[in-house]
């Protein structure tokens, strides 16, 4: 492997967000998307940040990434604070963000030529990072033609080739079908657990939080803010199988009920909890239309 | 519409071929089973079934200009008059007699070869202005909004409009129709450099910064890159308004050039020149039309199917 490519000695990659806030100003006001969320990444240590839609998680991310300002409180990678993107922390999107004029490989190496590394180095790194994720077939082919999984193996191939302190995710796997996703997130574990990186990553999908991180944070619905944080203690190497051992159910069903309180909020709180739970009404025989 | 989705069809095939040749490591049952049935064919023979949709598409071109060609020559050689009178209209072998004199003529040539020359002045100025001045407007709000109503007052202006203030502003007649076929070029270049540039994808930026781009790499690895298919857009409309500009200006004001050849031929009553032009002007905007396609192909190499 060649320099860049060098896994960075663990004490590197603590991100620290300490009484994050973000509001945005509208005409009624300043408008409040998160408040007061506090979460950390230890260097190596692999968490996700679950959350009903619109909470937020995606904002307490790209802060991380630079791309947000906080209105309040910090963000720090290292003990230095983040102001704007970095090649220090490599991020995979929703959306494929592939450059469509570029190669496989060309996308991959783009980090490393703003480096200002030399051709041959470049496509040293470049190669070994394909042939880790199983992508060295495609090398010379352009994003366009590729399924939508391989797109984000070389999103997140891409990411980690500038050897960054952390990776952050945005629901990457949210387009992919359930065998797909699966795949990808044995893909992700293997290369985290090879590279040694600190990973921060944003999912609505529970099952997808539990199989990967070491811990999850439970934010709240708008305006969000941390509700739970939950140590995943399942073993690792992690399998298929495990995910329908007792262990993982029941860390399942806790963070499930979490959550389903925080999308009935973001939902509006319309829905009764009868509705919910699904129970039948006592008509006594009568219709609806007759009570009503 | 029926060419068309053939055309396609033989797309599809085109890709399944190619993912054969990149995959010959895994024989699937399918894939071995294709192969199997394709080895007893010969290479022309695949070839021409791959490219059967492009052969038709050729063919029912091809059919459209002999029925062209033979309706022109019917109304010629009847003079026909119906609304329209084909009195004086030359017939198509009339045309192609005073091509091949017109082929040992240098005067011709000399228009023809003045034309091209004009044509590549104005659109390769036009272009080597109206490319850098989209990105930039596109890039700096500044300065679209700066410059952006002036060009909007200009741009319904015809070219054609220009002639007098182009004679006022330059001091010979080949430059005034430089800059008229400058003009024509301009504003559709501009324009579509500007749409190009407002339809960049925000995240592919983003995902530029991540990877440590500063803002001058952004602009020409994500920004550039991706407005060029709409500056390719804009590069061939330009041309063809080039095209229109020019003949026009030289049929005003010019001396030499194909259209002054044309306008000149209806003074001197030599009918079949009229014809002999109009084809040229044709053939040359078609031709130049391609050259800029076959540019775009070359510098966009992901878009090729």
């Amino acid at each position: 492997m060649s320099q860049t490519l060098a896994s960075p000695p663990p004490s590197k990659g603590r991100v620290d967000v300490r009484h994050f806030a973000l509001s945005y100003p509208t005409l009624d006001g300043a408008m409040a998307a998160v408040r007061d969320a506090s979460i950390h990444v230890n260097p190596g240590e692999f968490v996700s940040i679950v959350g009903p839609s619109g909470c937020g998680k995606s904002t307490l991310l790209n802060a991380v990434a630079g791309f947000l300002k906080p209105t309040g409180g910090e963000v720090t990678v290292d003990g230095e604070q983040v102001d704007g993107p970095g090649a220090d922390r490599g991020m995979v999107f929703q959306q494929y963000s592939l450059f469509p004029w570029k190669t496989v490989k060309g996308n991959v190496e783009f980090g490393l030529k703003m480096k200002h590394l030399s051709k041959s180095s470049r496509e040293r790194a470049a190669r070994t990072l394909l042939g880790l994720a199983g992508l060295s077939a495609f090398e010379n082919q352009y994003p366009d033609s590729l399924s939508g999984g391989m797109k984000q193996r070389v999103g997140i191939v891409r990411a980690l080739a500038t050897g960054p302190k952390v990776l952050l995710l945005d629901e990457p796997f949210g387009a992919l079908d359930a065998q797909t996703r699966i795949i990808m997130q044995q893909i992700l574990t293997n290369m985290w657990q090879r590279l040694k990186i600190s990973v921060l990553f944003v999912t609505h999908d529970i099952d997808e939080a539990i199989f990967l991180s070491d811990r999850v944070y439970c934010m709240t619905a708008r305006p969000g803010t941390i509700k739970a944080e939950i140590a995943i203690p399942l073993a690792r190497p992690r399998r298929e199988a495990m995910m329908v051992s007792q262990e993982f159910l029941n860390l399942r069903r806790g963070l499930m009920s979490l959550i389903r309180e925080e999308s009935i909020k973001a939902m509006g709180g319309e829905i009764s909890d009868l509705a919910m739970d699904g129970l039948s009404l006592d008509l006594h025989g009568q219709t609806l239309a007759d009570l009503v | 519409m029926d060419s068309f989705a053939l055309r396609s069809d033989a797309k599809v095939a085109d890709v399944k071929a190619a993912d054969g040749k990149a995959a010959p490591a895994e024989p699937t049952g399918p894939l071995s089973a294709a192969s199997v049935e394709a080895a007893p064919m010969t290479t022309a023979r695949r070839w021409l079934r791959l490219n059967r949709g492009g052969l038709q598409a050729v063919a029912v071109g091809a059919l459209a200009l002999a029925l062209f060609l033979l309706a022109w020559h019917l109304l010629t050689t009847y003079r026909v008059v119906f609304f329209v009178r084909f009195t004086n209209v030359p017939s198509p072998a009339a045309v192609y007699e005073s091509l091949l004199r017109a082929s040992h003529d240098t005067k011709f040539l000399m228009h023809v070869l003045l034309s091209c020359r004009r044509i590549a002045l104005g659109f390769s100025i036009a272009a080597i202005i109206a490319v850098p001045l989209g990105l930039v407007m596109g890039r700096f709000r500044l300065v679209h909004e700066f410059l952006f109503p002036l060009t909007e007052v200009l741009r319904p202006i015809p070219a054609i409009a220009w002639v007098p203030m182009a004679i006022m502003l330059w001091p010979t007649n080949e430059q005034s129709i430089v800059f008229i076929t400058f003009l024509g070029a301009f504003f559709p270049i501009l324009v579509n450099t500007l749409h190009g540039m407002s339809l960049v994808d925000p995240v592919l930026v983003r995902a530029a910064q991540c990877l440590g781009a500063r803002e001058t790499s952004i602009f020409r690895e994500v920004y550039f890159p991706a407005s060029l298919p709409h500056i390719f857009t804009g590069l061939t409309i330009g041309m063809g308004v080039a095209w229109v500009s020019l003949i026009a200006a030289e049929m005003i004001s010019g001396q030499f050039g194909i259209g002054y050849f044309t306008w000149e031929a209806y003074s001197l009553v030599q009918y079949p020149d009229i014809a002999l032009g109009m084809i040229c002007i044709g053939v040359l905007g078609l031709g130049s039309s391609a050259l800029v396609r076959g540019l775009g192909r070359l510098v966009m190499p992901w878009k090729r199917a």
